[in-house]
Parts: C-alpha cells; structure tokens; sequence
C-alpha cells in the first residue's frame, strides 16, 4: 500500500511537472496526495478497475458506484479519451475467453455512455486470459482477474 | 532448412522381394482392442552412411513415442552385422523379444541420397514391407519420418502420422508481460523456427491444408483489437484477412483451404463469419447475441461444429457450412469448448471445464459416446493428428508466487492410455497439428 | 429513491392515521412519477435489456436440454415399443421363429428351407449376420453404422425374410438421427416393396408419423387413413398408435 502511495505521488510530480498550465486543478484539496484531474488521480480516487463474478459480464453494484464516480470524473476532465479493457480468469478457454472480455468491456463501455459520456470517447479492447493481474492461480487471484480496466489516453 | 516444394523425394518404390505378405499376428495391432501391447520392434542403424545411425534414431523415436512400439535397445541385439539387402538371421532377433526388424542403407547417388529399408516380420520370417526413397541429404529427417510412418501403417493398418508439422504458441518471460510468438517444428520437435517476432502477443495458429500458409490472430501494435492474419510460411509475408471494426479471432481453414472461418465481436455479440482466401467476400454464418466461436469445418467441409454460451453455458453446436440449422449435441455436466473434427470424420475433440478442473475428451458426432482422454488444473486445445488416431494438446500448471506454471504441448493416441510430453525449446501452448506433408 | 426515504422519516412524526393517509399520498405521487422517470434513465433500460436478454438465454438452455430430454425419451419408447411387438409376436407365434426382429437362430432357419446349394450357403448364414450386426448397431445407438449395415443387406439380399424388417429399421436410423427427409423416403420404399413382409404395417405407420414431422399433415392422415385399409388386421398396439396419431394431428 505504502509503495502504491509513494509511486502515485511521484506520478503526480511528474504530472505538474508535464501539465504546468493546469494550476487552478493543482491547487484542489491538500488530502489527497495527487493531482487531482490526473491519472494517478483516476487510479486512486476514483477506481479504475471494475470486477465481475465467475462467466459473468453484469456489473455488479460495486461496480455501479466506481463507474459512477468514473463517469462523474470524465465528464470534469474532459480532455481524456478512454479505452476499457476487458479481462478474464484463466478457469477457461483462450477464445471463449477473449469473447468474454470483449463482453465486459462492452458493458462498462454501454454503462458509462448511459451515464452521458460520449461513445466517441470510448474504445474497448479484451485481453481475454492473457494478461492475468494479479498472477495467482487461486480464487483471490481469479476473482482479481475477471476485470475491465478503464484506462485513460 | 527450408523445405522447397521442388526438391524431389522420389516415390514409394517397393522392393520386390517377398511381396507384402497379409498380416500376422505378432507384427500387426490393433489399436481399437483394449489391452494391447506395444510391438517390440528392432532398428538397426542403417548402414552406408553416417547419417545412417541418425536417421534410425529418429524412426526409433517416431515408433516409441506412438506408444503402439517399444524400441529394443541396440545394445541388445545379439546379430550385429546385419546386411541390409540379405535377409537376417531371424533366430538372433526372436532371441532379443522383437517382432519386427528394420534395416536400411543409405548410398551417396549424384549429389542425392537413395535410402532403402526393409521390415522383417521376424515370427514369420519373412519381408513385411520396403520402400526406396531418392532426396537430397538434408531433407534425412523427412526420410526417417516417412520410413517411420511405412512401418507404422504395416504394422497398425492406420495411416502414419510422423512426417507432420506443428505450430504452437512460444511462451517466454513473466506473466505481467509474457512474450507469445508463434512457433512450427516437426511434430518430433525438430526445426524448430520463429513465425512471429515476438512484440505483439499472436494467438491460435492453424495450418492451411497444403502446410504453405498459417492464420493466426495477434494485436496490433496501435492497441487496436486482435485481428487475423495470413501468414506464408515460407517467405513471411503476412496480410490481414478481413477489416471488420471489432475484434476477429479463432480462424480455422476449411478442408479444400479455400474458406477462413472466424469468429468476430462488436458490442458484446461474437459471431461467426466465413472469408473466401482469394476474393475476401465475407458472409455471416451465425446471428446470436450470445458468444459464438472456435468454429471448426467437418472434414468433408459440409457442416461446422462451434461453441456458443447461447443457452447460458458453454455448450457445442452443428451448422450447415452455409449457416443455418444450428443444433446442440454436448448435454453432459460442464462447460464444453474448442471443438475440433477429426479429420477421419468419425469424432470430435473438445475441452470441458467442469467443477473438478478441466479435461479433454472425444464425442461421436452426433454427441453421443463421450470419453474423456486427458485431464488436469488446465488442458486446453485439442488438434487431431492427420491419421485421426491421436491428439496434441496444452497442459498449464497452476502459477504459484507471482511465477508462471510450466505450460507444455502434450500427446495422447484415442484411447487415452498414452500420454506424452511434446518436448518444445520454451512453454508451449495453443499447438496445430498439419496435415501429412506433401510429398 | 432518496427522496422518498426523507418523505417517510418527516411523516413519522406525527399520528399513525395521519401518517398513513399522508404515506398513501406519497406514494400515490412518488412511484409513477418515479417509473416514469426510470423508464428514461438509460442505465435502467440497459438493465432490463441485460435481464430479457439472461431470460432469454435461460430458456433458450432450458429448451435446448428439454428437446434433449424429449428426443432421448422418444428413443427410449421406440425402443422398447419394438421390443413389445418382438415380444407379443413370439408369443403369438408359439415360441415359434420371430417374425419381426432378431435374432433369428442360424440353425432353426436352415431347418426350413431344402439343403441349399453350396455355393448359396455361406451367403444364407452370411446374411443373418450381416442384419444381427447391423441390428446390434441400431441397438447400441451407432445409426451410421447401422444405416451402412442395413443397405449392404439389403443390396445383396433384396428378398430375404428380413428384408422387409430391414428396409424398416433403416427408416429408423434416418429418424432417430432427425433425418426426416431420408426416413420418409425410407419408410415409402418399405411399404411399397414389402407391403405384405411383417413389418409392412409398421413402415407405414412410420412413414405418417415422419411426414406429421415433417409438417406435411394432410399426406400424414391420408397414410393413417391408409393403414385402415390396408391392414385390417394390424395388431391392437398398431391400431392404437394410428388412432393416437390421428388426434395428434387432428385428422378427420
């Protein structure tokens, strides 16, 4: 947790560093230890991960409130195209899997756009198994696994 | 290394002595009975040449790694000077256990080799099969492949199998960032070469009939969807096949290697789409909002067998080969996926996902007769050898400590009583099996 | 939703009766305001469209297992139907030499006709293998192999005892694999080349149910119709199941 923190503020430094005109943003609340309106930002605050149960592509309503709140940052920092990637758990098979992939990023994809954020913005990508985050062959690992990440461009 | 489709392995010449004799008992098999055992067979290294004693090493190899043979140790044989165009002393080699004997010579002929063997059936005492073979020295492996796969169609009445090919997916490097190339070798693992670099992650090879070209998918560099590609194996020149906005994959060749049938995704449906090779005309074979894919033709080309969650689970359907008529022929407990035809027309090969782990397993066509021949934490991917008598696949073991399990190419005839490990230089996973290599 | 919590928590306040009026009027304006509301919010929509499409799904699996089962089951019946009839017609017959199915014995069979010639004998014995091995295909569900044993059989014994029986279960291997167009050919050729072989009755029985099937009612009860006539005296399990058919399909 502790590293997490520490590569996120130094994200942020390099972020002011690239982004100096974007000072208004940068003097936003002192809790928080990134800038806000930044990726680390995203990642941190908001959430880029959403997680699905086993086979499953409806976002759970855990999943509801990120997306919620990564709809609400999207449309404050409107510079950012996004691109959703959908992943899988290795407990199937390679091709079903990039299917199932492309499926949840669809539907985080299909959800935000209901929440007002433009389609144009908004690309998806599936990884199926083959990007396996953490990589562990256990149920906390797959359940880690079976995620869309939105990532931002 | 390359194999050029001009070089000239000269034809199956029979030697004349001793016209094949009809079978008997001790040097032939049948596969199909439970409870056979391995033919105990003698290669002798074939004399004239040094690459004599290579090309018997790789016909011992082929013959045991089938599991229908048992190569007798040479450091056995009691007759050690063999002439390869006399007959032997069958008393020496019935003294050893074996029932068949291979002998062999090899002769320099103008720039080529002449490579001549004979099968003795040693019970009987008397020639079981020979054959004459012209080519040039470096193709000495295809040779000992194509003898291999003579004396295992004599001896077991199936077509051989040994002279084929396999492309497979490379694995290399951490699972946060793991390296997947496409690799082909011989099926004993030989020749092994590189198809793809490497910077992207290619998925699923599939060979054309005529072995020239493969299809694969791999992402783009831009970040963009899988796509498909054609690959010539040879020269390396690789196009897409088909621009579709979504993400294409899982494309398989249709038996005359005129059609790629494939599966694509747009917003959440996948379906499957077939592509003629040569004009692109592209046509929709199914219309579902669910996940259809990993088609795969009949042998006859005439239907297409794929997976689609349309029922809720994963589960194998039939199609016309022109769409339409869809029927679902997997019922069993589980999740049913990656089917393949064999190409002999009589089984499908699947994966099945059920709450124990996975499994590969063999059904009729028509879904009844199901048997499963493999099983483990993950086993993925049947591809059927050319003769439809045995199946490659990929074995996962379980990653432990952020570290990758092993992932290796694994081998088991229909029965499912021999399993063997494929030996490849990296992890291996996704294997093709070719057709026999023309000849 | 939010709102309508801090409607109630204000009404608690005051008496039970006044509460439930006012809760009554709450109601009455929140929740068609708030359906109508949702109906516009695409996130609900995109929800019930996700809910249709698992229903949709759901039943298409539990349909799938349902044809499954049914088709299983029919199997099952017909099966054990030939089985009654083979039974019924031995005992009718006395214990005496089947009529309708395997296997006939080799050695009861040669017993009836004169000492064949040597050259016809093995193909007489030859024969009533090649039916016992196809029957034992059918009967182990192997129809392809079933189908090639029936025809072989019959090619080369088109006037054997059996070739009638024959003729009729290779109808029967097109229909168990759902080849209705081949079974109805089939079931055809059997009642018009073995009108008068025991299992005439059943061909055509066979060859009305195939066309209900195959949607061609009208032709179904013309051949029910047929059976009538033509078999007078087919066995009552016959007569029902013609009976049965002609309600089924609503033949007048």
């Amino acid at each position: 947790m502790r590293t997490i923190k520490a590569f996120a503020a130094i994200a942020a430094m390099i972020f002011m560093a690239a982004c100096s005109s974007n000072e208004q943003q940068a003097a936003a609340p002192a809790t928080t230890t990134v800038t806000p309106g930044s990726v680390a930002d995203f990642r941190q605050n908001v959430g880029d991960r959403v997680f699905f149960d086993t086979d499953m592509s409806v976002i759970r309503p855990d999943g509801r409130e990120t997306l919620n709140r990564q709809a609400e940052w999207l449309k404050k920092y409107t510079n950012y195209p996004i691109t959703i990637e959908g992943h899988c758990d290795e407990r199937g098979t390679r091709e079903y899997n990039l299917a199932l992939g492309e499926r949840r990023a669809n539907a985080a994809s299909q959800y935000l756009i209901a929440q007002g954020i433009p389609a144009a913005r908004i690309k998806t990508i599936s990884f199926g198994k083959e990007n396996p985050d953490p990589p562990g062959s256990d149920e906390g690992a797959w359940a880690r696994n079976r995620r869309d990440v939105t990532a931002l461009q | 290394m390359k194999f050029s489709r001009r070089s000239t392995i000269l034809g199956s010449v029979a030697l004349a002595a001793g016209s094949a004799a009809p079978a008997r008992a001790q040097l032939t098999i049948d596969m199909t009975r439970p409870n056979f055992e391995p033919v105990p067979i003698a290669i002798v290294d074939f004399s004239g040449d040094r690459v004599g004693a290579d090309i018997a090493g790789v016909i011992r190899n082929d013959l045991q790694n089938s599991g229908l043979f048992r190569s007798i140790s040479p450091s056995s044989f009691i007759q050690r000077d063999v002439d390869a165009s006399a007959a032997p002393r069958f008393a020496d080699w019935r003294g050893v256990g074996a029932a068949g004997l291979v002998v062999g010579q090899v002769q320099q002929a103008g720039g080529n080799i002449k490579v001549d063997f004979r099968l003795w059936d040693v019970v009987v005492g008397q020639q079981a099969t020979g054959l004459s073979f012209n080519s040039q020295p470096s193709n000495w492996r295809r040779l000992a492949h194509i003898i291999a796969d003579a004396i295992y169609k004599r001896v077991t009445g199936e077509e051989g199998y040994f002279d084929t090919r396999v492309a497979y997916v490379s694995e290399t490097g951490p699972l946060s960032s793991r390296t997947k190339r496409i690799a082909i070798m011989d099926q004993d693992g030989a020749n092994n070469r590189y198809i793809t670099d490497g910077r992207t992650i290619a998925l699923t090879p599939r060979f054309s009939p005529t072995l020239q070209e493969i299809v694969y998918m791999a992402y783009p560099e831009d970040r963009t969807p899988p796509r498909v590609f054609l690959q010539n194996v040879d020269s390396g020149r690789r196009e897409l096949l088909g621009n579709f906005p979504g993400m294409s994959f899982a494309p398989r060749f249709s038996p005359d290697g005129t059609k790629v049938v494939m599966s694509i995704s747009a917003e959440g449906r996948t379906n499957i789409y077939e592509m003629d090779v040569r004009g692109r005309a592209q046509r929709r074979l199914t219309n579902s909002a669910a996940i259809d894919t990993s088609p795969c033709y009949s042998n006859d080309g005439t239907q297409i067998v794929f997976n689609s969650d349309r029922g809720g689970t994963q589960q194998l359907y039939i199609m016309s080969a022109a769409g339409g008529g869809e029927r679902r022929i997997s019922f069993g407990e589980g999740r049913y996926a990656t089917p393949v035809w064999s190409p002999r027309g009589d089984y499908i090969a699947f994966t099945k996902i059920s709450g124990s782990g996975f499994g590969i397993g063999v059904m009729r066509t028509d879904g009844s007769g199901e048997r499963m021949l493999a099983s483990g934490f993950l086993v993925e991917g049947p591809t059927w050898a050319p003769n439809g008598r045995v199946l490659m696949f990929f074995r996962q073991q379980p990653n432990s400590g952020g570290r990758a399990g092993s992932v290796t190419l694994a081998q088991v005839d229909i029965t499912g009583r021999f399993e063997r490990q494929v030996p490849t230089p990296t992890d291996a996973s996704d294997p093709a099996w070719s057709p026999l290599i023309p000849q | 939703m939010a709102a309508f919590d801090l409607r109630l928590s204000s009404a608690m306040k005051t008496s039970p009766s006044r509460l439930l009026a006012r809760l009554l009027i709450v109601i009455a304006l929140a929740v068609p305001t708030a359906a109508a509301a949702q109906r516009q919010d695409p996130v609900y929509i995109e929800d019930r469209l996700n809910q249709l499409q698992q229903a949709i799904t759901m039943l298409t699996g539990q349909l799938e297992q349902l044809q499954y089962r049914n088709q299983q089951l029919q199997q099952q019946m017909e099966k054990m139907q030939a089985d009654y009839e083979y039974r019924l017609e031995q005992m009718e017959k006395g214990g005496g030499r089947p009529g309708g199915a395997p296997p006939p014995r080799p050695n009861t069979q040669a017993a009836a006709p004169p000492p064949p010639s040597s050259a016809a004998a093995p193909s007489a014995a030859g024969a009533d293998q090649l039916y016992n091995d196809a029957f034992k295909k059918l009967q182990d569900g192997d129809y392809a192999g079933a189908e090639r044993g029936f025809k072989a059989f019959l090619q080369s014994n088109p006037k054997h005892t059996l070739a009638g029986n024959a003729q009729y279960w290779l109808g029967e291997t097109y229909y168990a694999r759902r080849d209705y167009q081949d079974a109805m050919t089939a079931f055809a050729e059997g009642y018009k080349v073995y009108r008068t072989s025991p299992k005439g009755p059943d061909n055509l029985l066979k060859l009305g149910v195939t066309l209900a099937v195959l949607g061609r009612k009208p032709d179904a009860c013309a051949v029910f119709a047929k059976f009538s006539q033509d078999y007078p005296r087919a066995t009552d399990l016959q007569k029902r199941r013609v009976e049965q058919e002609r309600q089924k399909n609503g033949c007048g």
